[in-house]
């Protein structure tokens, strides 16, 4: 191989681990613009108003405090949640619409790459609102046992959670053609998903129930979080409730990189 | 990056064929290109300019054929897109970037480590009259966002630019801007340009070469002249001569083989409209003729056939015979 071949072949190699500028430049421009921002923002407030009506003023507040901690740890992994799913169902599909996409796609950067890159980059999104949640928290739990759960819980089933719907968000993005679509099939799927653990008459039910509960991640994440921390039951029991979380994030984040195969630009006949 | 030894080709299509499920957009086109070379893609919506350009880029699917840029096959996709520059026809801007951050990044995709990218940046903001880096592109003017478009392209030093249309929405001042910068990468880089536009009178003044597609085949590939003189489109003069010569003129003209007809103006006794095949020098040859006759022309005007005549004449006979 020649000198001048081998510098070539540099730039390839350099070229073929493109998913660090890809997250590099995801992430400035989610964070610098308003974007990230007023996403956080509002979440912050929606948190901020929850946690005030849950533990700030005791003329209102009907739930103990393993109550409360679990409301908020829930309505944070919920909320985070949607955050990150807003942002990585915008990834491919809103760069094919402002036209950005078929630029991106001529570099020599392998899709994956450029997937792999937006799935890192809208994760931070749910780091920034994991962030925002643990102080509350922290400050609602009543004791340090409290605490430590509550930051267990947020951290490991809110985590699996969101890294799961971050991936089914940005897979939807990048076969789905318009922007608002891919948006609105997201979160739609995290509300469905997100029902179950709300309608306790699924609970009850004899035995479909608790396995429909279990093999949802979100229901099963949200499930764990109110067994942990207000039925104050042993994380050792509640191992069966981190399958489904672990398997949809494997599962989802190489449906994404998968998929990054046969993304396509939108407009070809 | 072209650091590689120059093929003699920059770019080499061989029976490409391109289908979208039923539809086959592109239908056995072979296309070749030389460095410093640029090349007219031309053809009516739809004939299938964008797929050949997308093929190319590797970013649409080949049913079948070969494609070969600076000497790299499809085998190896990430050696041909780091060999091509890119100026899509749908070309979007990330509006809150400046003009030095988004080249910079698309200069780090392409292998350049950070510093090498933000020089690059520079070199390319600067070449193209960019100079102002602090401004996002979302303050930028059309002209400005192609010339950006334009650096963006080149921020690799590609053997192969592939442009779609763009001057598409510029103004004159912005189109001469853009094409004389086109002209320079071409001559004093070695870049062959593809340069796929409707702006018929702007490809006849760049081009080197134009290949003219049709429902997704090459029905003209050649220069200019050679393009127009296969169309087989007319060309027309009109000459004055005296009164009196006016027979003898009629005699002379009708003798020679690339006049096909010859033609009187009765408002204007002493004019002759002339209608000759597209051949080469046919002005020289009407005015030697008639000198050579001791035949004076008091006017002559000579309409060379253009490009726009022949390609609308390459593509309607496409059209009439589907």
């Amino acid at each position: 191989m020649t000198t001048t071949e081998r510098a070539a072949r540099q730039h390839q190699e350099r070229a073929r681990s493109g998913w660090r500028v890809v997250l590099r430049k995801e992430t400035a421009d989610l964070w610098l613009s308003a974007k990230g921002l007023s996403v956080l923002l509002a979440f912050s407030i929606a948190l901020s108003v929850l946690a005030y009506l849950a533990s700030g003023d005791a003329a209102i507040n009907l739930l103990d405090a393993r109550e409360s901690v679990g409301v908020v740890v829930k309505t944070a992994i919920g909320l985070g949640t949607l955050t990150a799913v807003v942002v990585s169902a915008d990834a491919i599909s809103g760069e094919r619409e402002r036209g950005t996409l078929e630029a991106l796609l001529v570099t020599p950067v392998a899709r994956r790459d450029i997937v792999t890159g937006k799935l890192l980059a809208a994760s931070t999104m749910w780091l920034a609102a994991l962030v925002v949640a643990l102080p509350f928290v922290v400050v609602m739990a009543d004791g340090p046992r409290v605490g430590l759960d509550a930051v267990l819980v947020l951290v490991i089933s809110g985590g699996l959670v969101a890294a799961a719907l971050t991936a089914l968000g940005l897979a939807i993005s990048s076969f789905v053609m318009s922007n608002r679509a891919s948006l609105a099939a997201s979160i739609s799927i995290l509300l469905m998903l997100a029902a179950p653990s709300q309608l306790p008459a699924i609970t009850k039910s004899a035995t479909l129930g608790p396995v429909l509960i279990k093999a949802n991640p979100v229901s099963a994440g949200l499930t764990l979080a109110d067994n942990v921390l207000v039925k104050q039951q042993e994380w050792t029991e509640q191992w069966i409730y981190l399958l489904s979380p672990i398997l949809a994030t494997i599962a989802l984040t190489a449906a994404a990189i998968l998929l990054a195969r046969r993304l396509q630009l939108g407009d070809a006949r | 990056m072209t650091d590689e030894p120059t093929p003699a080709l920059a770019l080499e299509c061989v029976d490409l064929h391109v289908r979208y499920g039923t539809f086959m957009a592109v239908d056995g086109v072979s296309l070749v290109a030389r460095p410093g070379e640029i090349l007219g893609l031309l053809g009516p919506n739809g004939a299938g300019k964008t797929s050949v350009v997308r093929a190319i880029t590797t970013i649409v699917p080949v049913t079948s054929g070969t494609i070969l840029v600076n000497g790299h096959d499809l085998t190896d996709p990430v050696a041909i897109r780091t060999s091509i520059g890119v100026l899509p026809e749908s070309n979007g801007y990330p509006g809150i970037q400046t003009a030095k951050a988004h080249l910079t990044f698309y200069a780090e995709l392409f292998g350049l480590d950070p510093r090498e990218a933000r020089r690059q940046a520079e070199h390319r903001l600067r070449q193209l009259g960019l100079d102002d880096k602090s401004q996002p592109i979302g303050t930028f003017s059309r002209g400005m966002r192609q010339r950006l478009g334009l650096a963006r392209a080149l921020i690799n030093r590609p053997a192969v630019l592939l442009l779609d249309e763009p001057t598409l929405g510029l103004d004159p001042a912005g189109r001469e801007d853009l094409l004389r910068q086109l002209a320079s990468s071409a001559v004093e880089e070695g870049t062959c340009v593809i340069l796929c536009s409707h702006q018929l009178d702007e490809v006849e003044r760049v081009c080197d070469r134009v290949a003219v597609m049709d429902h997704g085949r090459i029905v003209a590939d050649g220069t200019v002249d050679h393009v127009v003189a296969g169309s087989g489109v007319t060309q027309r003069a009109r000459i004055r001569v005296a009164l009196g010569d006016v027979l003898a003129a009629d005699e002379v003209l009708r003798a020679l083989p690339a006049v096909s007809a010859v033609e009187y103006d009765n408002a204007r006794p002493g004019d002759i409209d002339v209608e000759l095949a597209p051949v080469d020098g046919a002005r020289s040859q009407l005015l030697k003729v008639l000198l050579d006759a001791r035949i004076e022309p008091r006017a002559f005007d000579f309409q060379r056939a253009a490009l726009s005549d022949a390609f609308l004449a390459l593509t309607s006979r496409g059209r009439e015979t589907e």
